[in-house]
């Protein structure tokens, strides 16, 4: 008789419980199979262009998940304080504007975050590479952090209707603490992970769509050239495109697909890279999701 | 009598759940069957049912594993001649469909005695009521929990109706089926179920928290007292174990209780709540009869244990949340250590006066009032204590209702993994090491087994001879009708 | 209209509340983005008059005010026929030279609309645009919804089947082959082995086209398809930027939930049908699923399905929201003409940003409008089911 853990259903429960480690090993291994083939196959300027893009895109990614988790947690917060305060016209106005925001399509919003870039970056506000990332970052994730406010909410909220803040309060628990420790840091890490995974992908996803479009440029004096070199960035450059073009080849001639992975390899490259890091996201947040259980 | 065994043993990807041998249930009778909330009882009902989602948990049965025990001919004939009615009445129900559709899908659409049974359920309302409530789409506040429990009721009764005595696929299982229910109807209930137990003989499992049932059974069938077994199921050196439980030991216990003298009551008033209270658009109004008569002022005094009464629904834990200022009133007066508590005390007040300090609550799903993630130390920080309890302390706090294994290995386990007894009993170790002067206990007895049971009302006790006042809301209304004196118990009704 | 004005006034308290909420956020911002253009439309009067006034020195005959000499010559003309106004000169003279300098580099200046501004027939032009942006999201939105929904179904109806996953069945054919016994059948393995690769790179392909940024999809297609044309785009919409594989995603998400909750229990006691095995007695109807309106009968996923379809009503919003970015990328990065989102890149390359602002402002109305509409579905089936 085995009822040992871990023994449910077939035999592999083990990865099959944890398809969010198999996934991260799956987009790790792909992308050095790739930087690989690169390294051997592509010239070194592109080669180089392709890391530095990658690295940006990763960063900005990044970043956009550490300001989105501090922006969404202090409005999600916020919102609840105000909502429970004797004083509910903030919180109708708070609601408004969030309303106002929750309707405007994310890429407009990105798009108002890049024209602001380029008038910032004329009068010689943001000088640096890192400045322009780290405000690229910024745009973002005002315009993802409502998600990661209104999963805050949720979990609040959820908790509300459960005797469980009541219970707390009438121990004399403060609320502060009820909020924040009991009921968003110990029982919604994984929901607030869950979350902050999606939004990565949302980012390089908006990244990449936002720097291809503006490679027609925003402006006469600031254009992708100042801007820095990103995965969408790299896409939008002609041999990039050029190269991508080249993949219709295939449909008429499939023996032209060594020709594509050995000589049109810069823009099959970032290609690859931004859709097999978009489907790895999503794995990852799926297999996440049955790891912990929270459907 | 011939009897049904099973081994049952339950895993999770973390741990061990269930691990009897011998689980048995008597043919053609009535096991009523105690114990622990969280020892097993409904899990291994569920497994026995096939109802156990193969996907989340690893379980076999009589050594067989459970995808081979599902496609059993055993089980195939207690799921087309048996039935199942489940704990939480308002998760049960489709919130989609009418209950007049759920009351006649599947297999109760061949049964006819919908209206002779719903006529029980609902004595002496007119038949119109009960279909009115057909008609509607069940929520989360509307129909009652009382009235949903009866809607499950209803449909096990319909497929009873059908059983065949000499079929052993008729297994009903009845898990926790009168948890919403006050006396009356729980007693509607077993009488409904007994009538159809002498029509049909099938064998039936009932689970239940509610001892007092004993005593129904004992004085209302002795004719069925070799047919009506009660069994408990209990840790017994870390094994699970079904025992007998002779229902001498809580009857003999009861008669002791009754015949003790009450403590000798104070005159000292901590609280004064005024005979009604508007709340929700409705009116709450105390009095001290069943018939709603005589309204009064709801005071405790020093040492004294106050009962509150009223049937499922009126608004008992609502009044409660308001004398603990968690909800607002639209009109109320209370009077408590000095100060006048109304529909303006501003929340502040209640949080730096109230809350932890001179009064606090204990609710009755222990599940929700705690942190599962947060480990049993953890359960006591936080909390305004007047001095601060370290790990010694807090064992030593435990060691007041909890006995097995207290160590530092003890405090470092997470809420979750324990017994839904053991959580239970820290979810009122936390109200109690405040040590307030009011205490408000809302199903204080609600998933304790018998000897814990015992304990927490012991405590109780301790806590009202040290001068503080108790409010208990309770079900159990034969073991707190036998501690609570006469002028200390209350009733509530609701009016528009 | 008439629809939404009637639920505003004889509609529940909350819908009139959520729709009250829509219309003020719509006027606040018409209001905020009327002030704007009406300032920038203030401004640009202004510069009309300044530039044309300029603009007769630079048309002056003979007379090259980018030559130094000529320059020269005419400042000291200003000098003599405009004596003590030395300071007027000299910003006239700047004046000049800025402008000189935007018609050279400024593309608005070179294409002639460096003034056009928010006109009559500017709107006119874009009313066709937004008529045509209108359509493509409407039928893009309906077909998501449908195919979210069957394809969110689809994969929880596989998940119940318990199918092994194509390297749970490739390494059992490998066991097979390497098997002494089982390897007298070969070509069987082989061609099972075959099919399972050919599977496993299919759903590669279908994936990385569905979770593919529009843009990539359409430059790979470019020589063959006409990627300029409506029906790629909708194409594009649905298949690419992944919306629909977050949306079905979000309405699998759902189905699960729900299959955890206790009334599927309750339906199972009561004998309802719980395989979920393709067109069996007792399992599932493929044509049922693929019909819009029939239901499934005494199933146990009936419950289920009812229930996640009225919980995907009010979370469509969001999708909507993510829909409208990706129609909105598609036009911007394929450069098509005559399109709403690219015409609002091009006006913010011009710097007409009172366009700008328009264009945004009908886009804004759009996803508020979709909310409202959603809004008023969920209140009707909340209705119907007595909430």
């Amino acid at each position: 008789m085995d009822t040992s853990p871990g023994k449910i259903r077939g035999n592999s429960w083990r990865i099959s419980g944890k398809k969010d480690i198999l996934w991260l090993l799956v987009w790790i291994g792909g992308l050095l199979v790739l930087w690989v083939w690169d390294a051997l196959f592509l010239n070194a300027p592109a080669f180089e262009k392709i890391q530095t893009a990658f690295l940006n895109s990763l960063w900005t990614g990044l970043m956009v998940v550490v300001l989105a988790l501090f922006f969404g947690w202090f409005l999600g917060v916020g919102l609840q304080t105000l909502e429970r305060s004797e004083s509910t016209i903030w919180y109708t106005l708070a609601s408004f504007a969030i309303d106002i925001i929750r309707s405007v399509p994310q890429i407009i919003l990105v798009l108002i975050g890049y024209v602001l870039l380029t008038l910032l970056l004329h009068e010689g506000v943001i000088r640096s590479t890192m400045g322009q990332l780290l405000w690229i970052a910024f745009t973002i994730a005002i315009a993802v952090a409502l998600e990661v406010a209104d999963t805050v909410r949720e979990r609040i909220n959820y908790f509300r209707t459960l005797d469980f803040v009541d219970a707390m309060l009438c121990c004399g628990i403060s609320e502060q603490r009820i909020v924040n420790v009991e009921i968003l840091w110990k029982n919604s890490r994984s929901h607030l992970l869950y979350k902050l995974i999606a939004i990565f992908g949302v980012s390089i996803f908006l990244q990449c769509s936002i720097d291809f479009i503006v490679s027609v440029g925003l402006s006469t004096d600031v254009s992708l050239s100042n801007f820095p070199m990103t995965l969408g960035s790299l896409l939008a450059n002609v041999d990039s495109k050029q190269d991508i073009l080249a993949l219709s080849n295939l449909f008429t001639d499939p023996g032209y697909l060594p020709t594509i992975v050995t000589t049109h390899l810069q823009g099959v490259s970032v290609a690859i890279c931004i859709v097999f890091t978009l489907i790895c996201v999503y794995m990852i947040a799926n297999g996440f999701v049955r790891r912990h259980k929270l459907i | 009598m011939s009897s049904r065994r099973y081994d049952i043993h339950i895993a999770s990807s973390q741990r061990q759940l269930v691990d009897i041998s011998d689980f048995v249930l008597a043919e053609s009778s009535i096991t009523v069957l105690f114990g622990e909330s969280g020892i097993g009882k409904s899990l291994s009902a569920l497994a026995i049912a096939g109802l156990i989602d193969p996907d989340q948990l690893s379980v076999r049965i009589n050594d067989r594993k459970y995808d081979d025990y599902l496609r059993s001919p055993d089980l195939l004939d207690i799921r087309r001649n048996g039935f199942f009615v489940f704990q939480e009445p308002s998760s049960h129900l489709n919130p989609l469909l009418t209950l007049r559709t759920q009351l006649r899908e599947g297999s109760l659409s061949e049964s006819s005695t919908e209206k002779r049974i719903l006529g029980k359920l609902w004595p002496g309302s007119s038949t119109s009521i009960a279909q009115e409530i057909l008609d509607v789409y069940p929520k989360p506040y509307r129909p009652s929990g009382g009235e949903k429990q009866r809607i499950l009721a209803a449909m096990a009764f319909k497929k009873m109706s059908t059983a065949d005595s000499s079929n052993p696929g008729s297994l009903f299982i009845f898990d926790e089926p009168t948890g919403n229910l006050d006396n009356r109807l729980r007693n509607d209930f077993l009488d409904l179920l007994v009538e159809n137990f002498r029509l049909h003989r099938t064998t039936v499992l009932l689970i239940t928290h509610d001892y007092s049932i004993i005593s129904h059974f004992t004085i209302s069938y002795p004719d069925l007292a070799k047919r009506i077994v009660f069994k408990e199921l209990m840790l017994d050196r870390g094994k699970l174990r079904l025992r007998e439980f002779r229902p001498s030991e809580y009857l003999d216990w009861m008669a002791d209780r009754r015949s003790r003298p009450r403590l000798a009551p104070q005159t000292t008033e901590l609280l004064k709540l005024g005979q009604s209270v508007r709340v929700f658009g409705r009116r709450l109004l105390i009095t001290r009869d069943h018939a709603g008569k005589d309204p009064s002022p709801l005071i405790i005094r020093k040492g004294a244990l106050v009962y509150l009464k009223a049937s499922s629904g009126v608004g008992k834990t609502t009044l409660a949340k308001l004398m603990m200022g968690l909800l607002s009133a639209e009109r109320m007066s209370m009077q408590f250590q000095g100060m006048e508590y109304t529909e303006t005390t501003h929340r502040k007040m209640w949080s730096e006066r109230v809350w932890g300090r001179q009064m606090t609550m204990v609710f009755q799903h222990a599940d929700e009032a705690l942190n599962q993630n947060a480990s049993v130390r953890d359960v006591f920080k936080g909390l305004p204590l007047k001095t601060a309890m370290d790990d010694a302390g807090t064992i030593k706090r435990l060691s007041e209702l909890f006995e097995e294994g207290l160590d530092r290995e003890f405090l470092r386990r997470p809420v979750k993994h324990l017994s839904g007894g053991q959580k239970q009993r820290l979810n009122l170790l936390r109200s109690l090491v405040l040590d307030t002067d009011v205490l408000i206990l809302d199903e204080p007895l609600n998933g304790l087994d018998f000897a814990s049971s015992v304990k927490v009302i012991a405590n109780i006790e301790g806590k009202l001879q040290r001068g503080g006042g108790v409010l208990v809301i309770s079900h159990n209304e034969e073991i707190f009708d036998a501690l609570a004196s006469r002028e200390n118990i209350y009733y509530l009704h609701a009016t528009a | 209209m008439i629809g939404i004005l009637s639920t505003l006034i004889f509609g529940r308290e909350g819908l009139r509340k959520k729709l009250a909420v829509h219309g003020a956020s719509l006027l606040f911002v018409a209001v905020i983005f009327g002030i704007i253009i009406l300032m920038l439309n203030t401004r640009r009067t202004e510069q009309r008059e300044l530039e044309s006034g300029v603009q007769t020195y630079l048309d002056l005959k003979d007379v090259d005010l980018g030559d130094p000499v000529d320059r020269a010559i005419f400042r000291e003309s200003l000098q003599v026929f405009f004596p003590g106004r030395g300071g007027q000169n000299d910003s006239l003279l700047s004046a000049i030279d800025d402008l000189r300098q935007r018609q050279f580099s400024n593309p608005a200046y070179k294409s002639g609309n460096h003034l056009q501004g928010l006109t009559g027939a500017v709107i006119a032009g874009l009313s066709g645009m937004y008529v045509q942006f209108l359509a493509v999201y409407l039928v893009v939105l309906v077909i998501i919804y449908f195919l979210a929904e069957r394809i969110g179904i689809y994969r929880f109806v596989k998940m119940k089947q318990h199918r092994e996953s194509y390297l749970a069945q490739f390494s059992e054919q490998v066991k097979r082959f390497q098997n002494p016994v089982e390897r007298k059948n070969r070509m069987a393995i082989e061609r099972a082995l075959a099919l399972i690769l050919l599977k496993a790179t299919g759903k590669g392909i279908l994936l990385a086209v569905l979770f593919s940024p529009a843009y990539v999809i359409a430059y790979a297609m470019k020589t063959t398809v006409d990627t300029d044309s409506l029906f790629f785009m909708v194409l594009l919409g649905v298949l690419s930027n992944g919306v629909l594989i977050h949306t079905a995603n979000r309405f699998f998400t759902l189905l699960v939930a729900e299959s955890h909750k206790g009334y599927v229990q309750t339906a199972i006691v009561k004998n309802l049908a719980a395989s979920y095995e393709w067109d069996t007695r007792d399992g599932i109807s493929r044509r049922a699923l693929l019909s819009v309106r029939k239901g499934l009968g005494s199933h146990v996923f009936q419950h289920i399905l009812l229930n996640a379809k009225y919980q995907f009503i009010p979370t469509l919003k969001e999708h909507a929201s993510f829909l409208v970015t990706g129609l909105i990328i598609i036009e911007m990065a394929l450069n098509i003409q005559g399109h709403l989102s690219y015409e609002l890149l091009q006006q913010i390359l011009y710097r007409q940003y009172d366009v700008a602002c328009f264009i945004i402002f009908s886009i804004f109305f759009t996803v508020k409008a979709t909310e409202m509409g959603i809004d008023i579905w969920y209140e009707r089936e909340k209705r119907r089911y007595g909430y």
